[in-house]
């Protein structure tokens, strides 16, 4: 780095340089007038002596002339001698006096000089660092400095500052890009894990994938932890509400020692999308901590409660009651009053709290701490009224969204499929096959047709001539990702499949016990779904295939 | 309702389950169209998978049809019918097993249907 130049001093400022530096140059020239001084008073004295000895001498006799010349001359030259002496010691003592005050003063000048240097000049300049400029602009736009020594102290710390704000910001934000990969590539495995999830059903697969799940899971957290501190964003955005159930079940799902966390809730209502992951992962973090900090035997209990201010959730263990200091600085960690401490506090292994107090004042939680029923430490959170959504339930029972509109369909379907099933069905209508799928039915009471259903159809009718038997069908319905071209075709198939199938089934049976239903019935209904769906298959094997409706059913 | 690479679920399956990868009640309980019925209503702080197939069972339920309305793999369907069974809560029928050569009608009338509907 080039050694930036500091702006010389303008000829007004410092005015006690400007001074002492003539001082210095002024002492010969006082010691000059000191010595022309004494001269002058000697010389005086010399004449006044003079005169008054030959005076004297004049004025005595004869006889005692040469005495009285002795006499006045010794004392007249010892006059001189004091004069001189006397005349000097003044003069020094007023150059000296003035020589001290000019040395105080500028000493006061060099000490408010440096006082400026310390208390103005150094934390601009470090400010101007901070916030990212340059160790030249920093220099240049600092106050001006005088003394060349204080000049290169800060060249030297600006150089060095800088070096570390650049070292500081760099590992910063590849610590963040790394933990936004981490969280990528987590989030994609965990979509994969549950496709596979949704494709195996052995037993064992299951269990090694479901833990391989949990790994993933629990990865996924640390990496969302680090972008926390890091402040990248956080890992998922979720679009719609997320119910407070799930709430807990992901947070949960987060933390090595899930099995051991009983969830007591019974609210139903929701969080918004956007402080979702915020909450779920701040909780997950303060169950982490009730897990690791209490017995491995013992269970960590959450309990949820509705208060006018928002949802609490209470996080209780039977581990050790914090000590004081723990527990201030706990406190101190997740108050949303204090001033981020940044990354100073960390201690390396305990990111948890810190996390949890950046993500509380990020989205207005507050998290307090108290002496739990169970032994131990309960945390309390608090989501704030804004970010609580009810959400629509047809029975108190907290209920997933995604099951209400099914539950109702199923309830309304079935009749009115079942009974304008025979009205419609002999007409050949398109839509028939398809009740399942909420057909609605306009005030003329012919089936409006859905965006999208014809399609479907399409994609129905392919799919179709493979499907030979129940087991196929569901075998589709666990297993269509294998199939299916997407990553998604699995969960997307199953539905309507699966759901076809049932239909289908209650279509047949309407009101009929289950086991009644006869084949006429269902060649009813069950026949037209064949001979109309696959318009390009041969009509000779419709009837192949409508003989292997009844299998589907009852079987 | 879902996206491609998109998991838009943040219960993972294994807290739905407890960690559990098989059934308490054992694997062949319950098959693929095994028809649950549910014996009771479901009641306030059940976990919502089970609430939800108690109110899908009301009416007779194939196993595969829970599946896909809930959207979770058959074999966590049958864990959670496994708690519920073991509660006393719902009861599994297993369908009638009817020789297939029985049950297929006859192809000549199926032959007369398909012309009749071609005629209309």
């Amino acid at each position: 780095m080039t050694s930036p130049e500091i702006p010389s001093p303008p000829p007004h400022h410092g005015s006690g340089h400007t001074e002492g530096r003539p001082a210095a140059e002024r002492r010969p020239a006082a010691g000059q007038g000191t010595a022309a001084g004494t001269a002058l008073a000697v010389l005086v004295a010399v004449v006044v002596t003079a005169v008054a000895c030959l005076t004297t001498v004049y004025l005595s006799s004869q006889s005692a002339r040469a005495a009285v010349a002795w006499g006045s001359g010794a004392a007249g030259a010892v006059l001189c001698v004091a004069v001189a002496v006397a005349a000097h010691g003044v003069l020094t003592g007023r150059q000296l006096r003035a020589q001290l005050a000019a040395q105080q003063a500028e000493a006061a000048q060099r000490e408010a000089a440096a006082a400026h240097f310390a208390d103005s000049v150094v934390p601009s300049v470090v400010e101007r660092l901070r916030a990212g400029g340059s160790a030249e602009t920093a220099l240049a736009e600092a106050p001006p400095v005088h003394s060349p020594a204080e000049r290169r102290v800060l060249i030297t710390l600006a150089t060095e500052v800088h070096k570390g704000e650049s070292m500081r910001a760099s590992a910063l934000s590849a610590c963040a890009n790394a933990a936004g990969r981490v969280q990528a590539l987590a989030t994609s495995m965990a979509a994969d894990l549950r496709e596979m999830e949704h494709k195996h059903a052995d037993e064992n697969v299951l269990g090694d994938l479901l833990h391989l799940d949990h790994r993933t899971a629990q990865a996924g957290r640390l990496a969302d932890s680090i972008a926390v501190l890091t402040g990248a964003r956080s890992g998922r955005r979720w679009a719609k509400p997320i119910v407070m159930e799930s709430i807990l079940r992901g947070a949960m799902g987060r933390i090595g020692g899930y099995q051991r966390v009983r969830l007591h809730s019974t609210s139903g209502v929701a969080v918004a999308g956007h402080a979702a992951e915020g909450v779920m992962h701040t909780l997950a973090e303060l169950m982490d901590n009730a897990a690791n900090f209490s017995p491995p035997t013992s269970e960590v209990h959450v309990y949820v409660e509705e208060v006018a201010a928002g949802i609490v959730i209470t996080i209780e263990d039977g581990g050790l009651v914090m000590g004081e200091v723990a527990l201030r600085r706990a406190e101190r960690l997740v108050s949303p009053d204090a001033a981020d401490p940044g990354l100073a506090t960390l201690s390396g292994t305990r990111l948890g709290l810190a996390v949890v107090g950046r993500l509380a004042r990020k989205h207005g939680l507050s998290v307090s701490f108290r002496p739990s029923a169970h032994g131990g430490t309960g945390v309390l959170v608090r989501v704030p009224r804004e970010l609580v959504t009810e959400t629509q339930r047809e029975e108190p029972l907290g209920e997933p969204s995604a099951a209400a509109p099914r539950t109702e369909e199923r309830v309304t379907v079935p009749g009115t499929a079942h009974e304008r099933g025979e009205a419609e069905h002999p007409a050949g209508s398109e839509h028939a096959p398809t009740p399942a799928h909420g057909v609605q039915y306009g005030e003329s009471g012919l089936p409006k047709r859905r965006r999208g259903q014809t399609l479907a159809a399409v994609a129905r009718t392919e799919a179709g001539p493979g499907r030979t038997a129940s087991a196929t069908a569901a075998s589709t319905a666990s297993g269509a990702s294998a199939a299916g071209p997407g990553t998604e075709g699995g969960t997307r198939q199953a539905r309507p499949s699966g759901a076809r199938f049932g239909d289908f089934r209650r279509a047949v049976q309407g009101g009929s016990p289950p086991e009644d239903g006869g084949g006429t019935a269902e060649n009813d209904s069950g026949t037209p779904e064949n001979v109309t769906t696959p318009s390009a298959a041969s009509p000779a094997s419709s009837p192949a295939r409508a003989s292997s409706l009844p299998e589907d059913d009852t079987e | 309702m879902k996206r491609p690479g998109r998991d838009e679920d943040p219960d993972r399956l294994y807290t739905v389950t407890g960690g559990r990868s098989r059934s308490a009640v054992g694997a062949d309980a319950f098959d693929l169209v095994t028809l649950v019925v549910s014996e009771s209503e479901p009641v306030r702080g059940m976990q919502s998978e089970h609430a939800a197939i108690l109110r899908i069972c009301r009416s007779p339920t194939a196993v595969v049809e829970l599946a896909a309305d809930l959207g979770l793999p058959v074999s966590v369907i049958r864990i959670l019918l496994g708690d519920l069974l073991a509660a006393g809560r719902i009861t599994a029928r297993h369908p009638r097993t009817v020789r297939a050569a029985d049950a297929l009608p006859d192809p000549d009338i199926l032959k007369q249907v398909l012309v009749g509907l071609r005629n209309i």
